[in-house]
């Protein structure tokens, strides 16, 4: 091949505010990009910063988004040699990666074989056994209702019930006694399998007062895997991540080492390659910590983890998947002062989240000092009825967490939307609350005592 | 060679020269030291360069702008080749719709893909300019990824422009026809 002197160009296979991101992280790196659009995104801040769009479908995400054939097609016909395909729609597809094995394109992401080995849970489960990372005591798959009744009573009430399909909160209902196993249990089982086409249940012991804490990691496919340090994710509504921050504030040195070294050693063992998330429950009571699931993808809250150890993770994706880089040392990679993201997103929290989409008529995001705003809109820019509603992510950065806190409550003030309903609002109760600055929280925390106290201050 | 565009002076794609003096040409433009090269002729406007930044200089606009997409002609000849790569180019998603008379209809790509004329290579392209179709008359093919769907004109009536290069890339819903309707 002649062409080593050709930049690489990189298919955008997502929209939004990563769109806008892998767009301008090529360019950094002098790789060119092509989006391939939806017909409602032909305009978009996206569309704008890549080298060039194909609009290649509908509106409808399985007529654009959801549409392997159709990626795969715009990708060969404009020359693109490799393709990123951002968080959800086909990020966790291993046929789209299988497509792009077949016709010479790098997927931006894992091995097609790594992402089915995590990608089912039970299996995920396994490898993690295997890896020596702690469990919560649970199943195999269960098969019925009268099987789970017995497997409860072995290890334990309060249990709680998940989809080996997927995550998400659906398929999960948490169950303390016998008789709430037996009601919830074919009516869960019937839930995965509307979401993700396999009804298959496990069955966990559950966590009373959790943390949702996560690694992220990055592997070079050759067995050396990395980490960045952790997430704190615990604030979440219906299991949707609301407010993430780095490092978790609540882990001990010696916990933290643990963990770290638990999520390393799971992607290693499979030769894990590019970005990757290894999510934990924590025991902040016993302060042990038990896997929960793996992404195989780039997440949405990636940027805390950026702005800590001050890597940008997405560029380092593209340097790896094009072997234009090489994964950095463990020892070059250091967690400073603390960093939180908030999800701006188009929703009326006051009607129970009602998505808002429309037409941005005001867009003021704040700026300064470790102040840091991701987004795929502007002002005027319609925000579409056919996706998820966030608007952006509004990420600081600070000393400390009381000063990342601080920097946080200026930028929601400053922050001014309209057009659309957001939950701004909402993000600056949360952030002025008591618990929250004193981190008195977990993963039910949210709904049971902060969104009441928001309800009944209006 | 980093870069060729075919603009028709007319949508109308006649007595156009023979795709292999194209490949001739092409062949004597790669092998040369020039930078770029500006054919016009009768039912041909050829511009070569190998900047992939080059811009056909300016004229007359042609009548149908959208006929001007980037194409690489394979070897051999244009018709149904696999996707060749194409170089970066303007979208073609904002070139403004062309004037034609507002009771034409616009036949227009369902999807992204490769667009063909004609059932098979060599074969007699599925409509010509002129021609009587129904609203069943298949006018093309438009290929994702070896999955090919037809086209149908939708309409009965006159074919009155033809706007898109054999074997080329399409995006959805960019016009493929104007057929004008029998009343």
């Amino acid at each position: 091949m002649t062409e080593r002197s050709e930049p690489a160009r990189i298919l955008i296979a997502n929209r939004g505010e990563l769109a806008v991101r892998i767009a301008r992280a090529a360019r950094s790196l002098g790789m060119q990009s092509v989006l391939a659009a939806s017909a409602a995104d032909r305009d978009s801040l996206a569309a704008r910063e890549a080298d060039r769009v194909v609009v290649i479908g509908s509106a409808q995400a399985r007529e654009s988004y959801l549409n392997a054939p159709r990626i795969l097609h715009a990708a060969i016909a404009t020359g693109c040699t490799a393709l990123h395909p951002g968080y959800g729609f086909l990020s966790e597809r291993p046929a789209l990666v299988e497509l792009c094995s077949e016709n010479g394109i790098a997927f931006v992401g894992p091995t097609a074989d790594s992402m089915r080995r995590v990608g089912d849970k039970l299996s995920a489960r396994a490898l993690a056994r295997a890896a020596g990372v702690p469990m919560t005591s649970g199943s195999e798959k269960v098969d019925d209702v009268a099987q789970a009744i017995e497997i409860a009573a072995r290890i334990g009430y309060p249990v709680i019930t998940k989809a080996s399909a997927g995550g998400g909160g659906r398929g999960m209902v948490v169950a303390r006694s016998e008789q709430e196993l037996a009601a919830s249990f074919e009516h869960a089982s019937m839930v995965a399998r509307e979401a993700f086409g396999d009804g298959t249940l496990y069955l966990e012991r559950f966590v009373e007062r959790a943390r949702h804490l996560e690694v992220q990691l990055m592997g070079d496919g050759a067995g050396r895997v990395v980490h960045f340090g952790e997430r704190d994710c615990s604030l979440q509504r219906r299991y949707q991540k609301m407010i993430e921050e780095a490092p978790a504030p609540i882990l001990s040195a010696a916990a933290r080492t643990r963990l770290h070294a638990a999520a390393v050693a799971l992607l290693a063992g499979i030769a894990y390659r590019n970005a990757g998330t290894v999510e934990f429950l924590y025991d902040e009571d016993s302060e042990e910590f038990y896997f929960m699931e793996v992404n195989a993808r780039l997440q949405v809250e990636h940027p805390v983890s950026e702005l800590v150890t001050g890597t940008d993770l997405v560029r380092t994706q593209l340097l790896l998947a094009t072997g234009q880089g090489t994964l950095p040392e463990q020892a070059a990679i250091s967690v400073r002062g603390h960093a939180i993201e908030v999800r701006i997103i188009a929703e009326d929290p006051r009607r129970d989240f009602l998505p808002s989409p429309g037409r941005i008529t005001r867009w003021r995001p704040p700026a300064g000092d470790g102040i840091r705003v991701d987004t795929g809109f502007t002002e005027g820019a319609v925000v579409p009825p056919y996706y998820d509603s966030m608007l952006a992510k509004l990420i600081v950065h600070g000393r400390d967490r009381e000063q990342a806190i601080e920097r946080l409550a200026g930028a929601l003030a400053g922050f001014d939307i309209q057009g659309v309903a957001t939950n701004i609002e909402l993000l600056r109760f949360i952030v002025g609350n008591d618990d929250y600055r004193n981190n008195r929280v977990d993963t039910r925390w949210l709904e049971r005592a902060l969104l009441p106290a928001f309800r009944m201050q209006s | 060679m980093r870069f060729v565009r075919i603009v028709p002076e007319d949508s109308q794609v006649v007595n156009k020269p023979p795709s292999q003096d194209l490949d001739a040409l092409i062949r004597i433009f790669e092998n040369s030291t020039w930078r770029e090269m500006h054919l016009i002729g009768e039912g041909i406007d050829l511009f070569l360069s190998k900047d992939p930044n080059a811009r056909r200089p300016a004229q007359a606009a042609p009548a149908v702008p959208s006929g001007t997409y980037a194409a690489a002609l394979p070897p051999g000849g244009p018709v149904a080749q696999p996707i060749a790569p194409a170089v970066i180019a303007p979208p073609t998603s904002g070139v403004p719709a062309p004037s034609v008379p507002a009771n034409w209809v616009t036949v227009r790509a369902p999807c992204l893909g490769t667009f063909y004329s004609s059932p098979k290579p060599g074969a007699p392209a599925f409509v010509s300019l002129g021609q009587e179709v129904t609203a069943d008359t298949e006018v093309c093919l438009v290929e994702v990824m070896k999955l090919f769907t037809s086209v149908r004109a939708g309409v009965s009536g006159t074919v009155q422009r033809m706007l898109v290069e054999d074997a080329t890339l399409v995006e959805f819903d960019q016009p493929l026809f104007y057929i004008e309707p029998h009343d």
